[in-house]
């Protein structure tokens, strides 16, 4: 039987990978696919306790969630694309020149 | 079949969502105009974007208070109010500096015009609700919008800060996901009030999962107004944007995370979890000694200022955490005081900027850029003066009332440690600031430096912005008591 429990330590699990994404990836591509990992971790959450609380509004929650990680996709590759043309790389050691 | 579901127009109570649709349809405009007519001159879009922004004002001066609409998701209280009418000034005040003598490869699109006018709205939606969808909503409309401002300037520098600032961003949007997550789960409820009203009905239990989703909020809105320790992102994205961009990050983004940090932190700080009140103490604190103490080594007069503006947003924190209402009406007075004075100081920066400048390999404002001002461009030279001195909390001028209001509401709270750090760090803070001043008064010019470069982007709009900050943060004493007056008022009638 699966219970809301499982469903909340999946999602806590997806999004502590996500958090380790973002601390120890130096591929800039792949730390925003570790943001997206801990956006969608709090979906299945948000769906699952909706669903057991019998209300909506979690859902639509993760809805909005999945539409403003489509519209972040969308600012950052374009960021990610221009940084490519310019630099030849999408390594975070390329973004050193401002420090201090 | 399914029944059609009827609404009437009336239960929507568009008049709370007016403000934000004159906003929109601004911007919708100005794409529209782009679309029949391309290659309009800056001019037109300029005057239309500061049109649409005082219409905006005016629709908020003209809301009631106590308001609900849109199926209760708008909420119209004297903080929402209030908390506009900062935002749209200082978004009108920041337009103007557009019209600079130089030209600039931002201000030729219309796009950016129309992306500010989505940001403000999205401010705008961030500070009027408490339904936490809501303000996520209108946090990510505001943070996508700025990140591509900030691209939009074209330089090297400005990719790595819009880059930097955007995985920030990013960051922290699943950070306040987590949060809501947990406060859904905990209450059953998106809406702060019902939040609220569950968890004391409960008591604050289980203590643990609080505590965690507070964490993870204050987290999240850190990052956002660059609070120790999630500042990191902060000076570097200062100096990337345009000086006037800086300007206008430095203080309007950080009024609508103030106001909704307020709505949910006023109740989780009285909740009786001490540690959310140490974890505060301890971000306030770390905010306003180790940004001081950063921004005395800097070399770079806008990295020290973005340093500055961390240390007076950690300042306001304190106000958040003393949670009197005295304190939250500080708050405001603060702000308002502090956006003219930095304004100004960054409207200086952005007068004496220039294209391809050779002063430093690096840096764009080295302080030596400004040594011997004084000899050269006398007036310009007192006014960056006025501003540094402003800054620094002398009295009398404006910022010395924010402080004295603030460290005043500290004092009546009973936090008397934390009176004595703040006004120990206003003196921590004098010293850089004095240091600009100077090497402005004091200092010998640098051979082959003229005075012509102080000016080189002015332009007759920019003059009158330096003068309206100059006279406001000048003339503060006489101003101060109406701002005090009117965000008692608001913030009292609001209940915070």
């Amino acid at each position: 039987m699966i219970t809301l429990e499982h469903y909340i330590v999946l999602s806590t699990i997806l999004f502590a990978i996500g958090m380790y994404g973002v601390v120890v990836r130096k591929n800039l591509l792949m730390l925003f696919f570790s943001t997206e990992i801990m956006l969608n971790a709090v979906n299945i959450a948000l769906a699952a306790i909706s669903n057991h609380y019998g209300d909506l509004t979690g859902q639509m929650f993760a809805f909005f969630i999945i539409a403003i990680a489509a519209s972040e996709v969308a600012i950052g590759l374009g960021l990610l694309i221009i940084w490519y043309k310019r630099h030849g790389s999408i390594d975070l050691e390329t973004l050193q020149s401002m420090k201090g | 079949m399914l029944e059609a579901v009827n609404i009437s127009f009336e239960s929507l109570n568009m008049a709370t969502l007016t403000p934000m649709l004159v906003a929109i349809v601004g911007a919708l405009a100005i794409l529209t105009i782009d679309l029949f007519k391309e290659e309009m001159d800056k001019t037109l879009y300029i005057v239309l974007t500061i049109l649409f922004l005082v219409a905006d004002l005016s629709t908020v001066l003209g809301q009631t208070m106590g308001e609900r609409g849109f199926f209760d998701v708008m909420l119209i209280d004297g903080l929402a109010i209030l908390a506009q009418i900062v935002l749209l000034i200082g978004s009108i005040i920041f337009i103007p500096l557009a019209f600079s003598s130089q030209r600039f490869h931002e201000y030729r699109y219309p796009e950016f015009f129309a992306l500010f006018l989505f940001m403000t709205a999205g401010f705008q939606f961030m500070v009027a609700t408490d339904n936490l969808i809501l303000i996520f909503v209108g946090l990510e409309t505001a943070s996508l919008a700025l990140y591509t401002l900030i691209v939009l300037h074209n330089k090297d520098k400005s990719f790595e800060a819009a880059i930097k600032y955007f995985t920030m961003g990013a960051l922290a949007a699943g950070f306040f996901a987590f949060s809501g997550m947990i406060f859904y789960g905990l209450t059953g409820s998106v809406e702060l009030f019902k939040i609220f009203e569950v968890l004391e009905a409960r008591n604050f239990e289980p203590m643990i999962l609080i505590l965690t989703a507070s964490v993870f909020m204050l987290a999240s809105f850190g990052f956002k107004m660059a609070i120790v320790p999630f500042h990191t992102w902060g000076p570097d994205v200062y100096e990337g944007s345009s000086a006037a961009l800086a300007g206008y990050i430095s203080i309007v983004p950080k009024v609508a995370a103030f106001v909704v940090i307020m709505r949910i932190f006023e109740g989780l700080i009285a909740s009786g979890i001490v540690w959310i009140e140490y974890i505060f103490y301890a971000i306030v604190v770390l905010t306003m000694t180790l940004a001081n103490i950063w921004a005395l080594v800097q070399k770079d007069v806008k990295r020290m200022l973005a340093y500055s503006s961390i240390s007076h947003a950690g300042f306001v924190m304190a106000a958040i955490m003393i949670g009197t209402t005295q304190a939250n009406s500080a708050i405001f007075v603060y702000w308002i005081l502090f956006s003219f004075t930095n304004l100004g100081a960054f409207a200086m920066l952005w007068v004496s900027h220039k294209k391809d400048s050779n002063y430093h390999e690096r840096f764009d404002h080295p302080f030596e850029k400004f040594s011997g001002m004084v000899k050269m461009s006398p007036l310009s030279a007192v006014l960056m003066g006025l501003f540094m001195l402003t800054l620094a909390g002398i009295p009398p001028f404006s910022i010395f009332w924010g402080k004295l209001y603030l460290v005043s509401s500290a004092v009546n709270a009973g936090y008397l440690v934390l009176a004595v750090i703040m006004v120990l760090n206003s003196a921590i803070a004098a010293y850089y600031y004095a240091k600009l001043i100077v090497y402005m008064f004091m200092k010998e010019p640098e051979t082959g430096v003229d005075g012509s470069v102080y000016m080189m982007n002015a332009s007759i709009s920019l003059k009158v912005m330096l003068g309206i900050a100059a006279f406001f943060t000048a003339l503060s004493i006489f101003i101060v008591n109406p701002v005090l007056e009117l965000s008692d008022f608001f913030i009292y009638s609001s209940g915070f």
